[in-house]
């Protein structure tokens, strides 16, 4: 077990799981003295019946102040501000976050204006500005993917300028994350394949990259067995409420871990094709991950070969030799997506030439490579990848991305000393 | 209760680190100004900052360097000056006319787009003795990123190709991730402008 010479390590979620977990909601919120909470949602979650369901677990045991679901799908600080009015004229004492990422940045960014005051979030723009602990707050994910309820930050964007800003705080956590398997039960197979394989990048590059540390190790290697074990199975069963609590729980568990050691390549680029051609994230992730293992193999090859172990099981890693085992996760990894390709009836894409939007345009012409090559350099997750990124560098795994093809190994450049954990 | 028995405690002097950390400091900042104007890749990098911005390297905690506790005594122009008189600080700015330059190390009246603070003494000369890179004691916390967050990479970037300029290969790869081959860097662009920006250092 690799001890690093430094880390820090910060987890306090409480977070309950399993069926019925939502009808617990009422009385933990009572315990931090919270009896008229503001529920936060999103018109594609309303419209799927989700809040009807979190409604009917808390029914005549909670009083909810109001149901604010005019979150879009990047949103903004004049939301923010919008849901803070309604938190304070139905007079909340506490917020319920129901969704996906954006939906649980929302409910970040009204928790802080609703608790220290003021009416605009821009007033708490950046690190530090919020010193004290928020009203209460719980968190429903209905995607088992994006670990928001396990993180310290909040990203929303000013359209005015154009930004996306960041908010972070210890006091950003949730007090409480709920994980039913009610909660993404509905959730389409393509959309389950591309959040799970989101979670499952989180995951190794929590276990890879260099502010890897033994707690976060403990909580990526957990989340890697539960995606390896039950993704495939609920893809193709989507009544599996097992396996989806299993999902769940994993992209929980790999929030935790990335919160903490941070990620790499995969997600810099994964960003920044985001940001500049709106590739769905967990889309980018499940596309960039076999290429940012094979980026940083001659690093990390060690590390690497050490997720054989929860991806396949004991029997095959003990079968595989020390020095083949690194490549057999991105052959493994490269497996998965292909397997996930074939269950989803191919909506799930494997490389980036295969993204199309709804009017059947690619979403990443080959033309954009350079552009988004240069953009990399924005993106903090390059700091903490094991091998250096450059813009050149950047390209060429894009170009190998978009054709679908594994990385030409001898174009990697090398240099430098061993990887320091 | 006799509260005198409890008194304040005062942090540490340690004059050799913080005389080393203070002149390495000065050193780096001259060098990244000289490699700002020498390098084309630098040049580049710091293109892509905005007009004004303004860096602050700083080790906390701020005014803790002893000449600051003397600074009563010395006359007005040293202290106006700035140079070690106001904590282990060197503060960086882009001019209206593009040119990065180093500012000493008087924060008062500057408004600070990205400050990086390292969290102690000792997590300074981890990273300024080369036992750490830059990025490891990122990742290690030794020091904390504020401010304008995108703009910290552009930092980073330049300042690994500074250290490239202004160190022999053997310290210069602790430093960076990794160290650029002849066709990253052919070894005439790297000896020539080492000598440049040693010469602009101690001259400009």
């Amino acid at each position: 077990m690799l001890l690093p010479s430094f880390y820090d390590f910060c987890c306090r979620v409480k977070t309950i799981s399993g069926n019925k977990a939502l009808e617990k909601i009422p009385a933990l919120l009572a315990g931090m003295n919270a009896y008229r909470p503001l529920i936060i949602t999103d018109k594609g979650v309303a419209s799927a019946g989700l809040v009807d369901v979190v409604k009917k677990a808390m029914e005549n045991k909670l009083k909810i102040g109001a149901v604010y679901d005019d979150v879009p799908m990047d949103s903004d600080y004049k939301i923010v501000n919008d849901a803070v009015r309604v938190y304070r004229q139905k007079g909340c004492d506490s917020i319920i976050a129901i969704g996906g990422g954006s939906v649980i940045d929302t409910a970040k960014g009204v928790n802080i204006v609703a608790s220290l005051g003021g009416d605009n979030l821009l007033d708490y723009e950046g690190y530090g500005a919020v010193k004290r602990k928020l009203k209460p707050f719980v968190v429903v994910p209905t995607t088992a993917g994006t670990g928001s309820e396990m993180t310290l930050v909040a990203v929303i964007t000013d359209p005015d300028r154009k930004i996306k800003m960041n908010f972070v705080s210890y006091f950003l956590l949730p007090d409480l994350a709920v994980l039913d398997p009610r909660m993404t039960r509905t959730l389409p197979a393509f959309l389950t394949a591309s959040t799970a394989m989101d979670a499952m990048t989180h995951a190794c590059e929590a276990y890879f990259c260099i502010e890897k540390n033994p707690i976060s190790d403990s909580f990526a290697f957990r989340a890697i067995t539960m995606i390896s074990e039950n993704l495939l199975n609920v893809v193709k069963n989507p009544g599996n409420l097992n396996g989806r609590l299993a999902l769940a729980n994993a992209s929980t568990m790999a929030g935790a871990a990335f919160s903490n050691s941070m990620v790499g390549m995969v997600h810099n680029l994964g960003h920044t094709v985001g940001a500049l051609c709106h590739v769905p994230h967990g889309v980018a992730m499940s596309i960039f991950l076999p290429y940012g293992l094979e980026y940083n193999l001659h690093r990390s090859a060690d590390i690497i070969g050490e997720i054989l172990f929860p991806l396949a099981g004991p029997e095959v890693y003990a079968s595989t030799r020390k020095k083949h085992r690194a490549e057999r996760v991105i052959e493994l990894i490269r497996k998965l997506n292909q397997d996930l390709h074939d269950a989803t009836g191919g909506k799930h894409p494997r490389f980036l030439k295969e993204i199309y939007d709804r009017n059947g345009s690619p979403v990443v012409p080959q033309s954009m490579l350079p552009v988004i090559a240069q953009a990399i350099m924005l993106d903090g997750a390059r700091l903490t990848n094991p091998e250096e990124l450059l813009p050149e560098d950047a390209r060429m795994v894009l170009e190998h991305a978009w054709e679908g093809t594994p990385l030409d190994r001898k174009k990697i450049k090398k240099g430098g000393r061993k990887v320091k954990y | 209760m006799n509260i005198n028995k409890y008194p304040e405690i005062q942090p540490g002097k340690k004059l050799i680190k913080r005389i080393y950390v203070a002149v390495f400091m000065w050193f780096f900042a001259r060098a990244i100004q000289a490699a700002a104007k020498v390098d084309e890749e630098v040049k580049k990098e710091v293109e892509t900052i905005p007009a004004n911005f303004t860096l602050r390297l700083i080790v906390n905690p701020e005014k803790a360097f002893p000449l600051f506790f003397y600074a009563k005594m010395l006359p007005r122009f040293i202290v106006d000056k700035g140079i070690l008189l106001y904590g282990l600080q060197m503060i960086m700015g882009k001019d209206k006319k593009g040119k990065f330059r180093y500012q000493g190390s008087d924060p008062r009246g500057k408004k600070i787009n990205l400050s990086m603070a390292f969290t102690s003494l000792e997590a300074a000369m981890m990273v300024f003795t080369f036992r750490e890179s830059l990025c490891t004691g990122y990742a290690h916390s030794r020091f904390v990123v504020e401010g304008d967050l995108p703009f910290a990479q552009s930092i980073m970037r330049i300042m690994d190709l500074t250290a490239v300029f202004l160190l022999p290969k053997i310290v210069a790869k602790l430093v960076v991730k990794r160290y650029p081959k002849w066709s990253e860097m052919s070894p005439l662009r790297k000896y020539l402008n080492r000598v440049l920006v040693y010469l602009r250092m101690f001259t400009v």
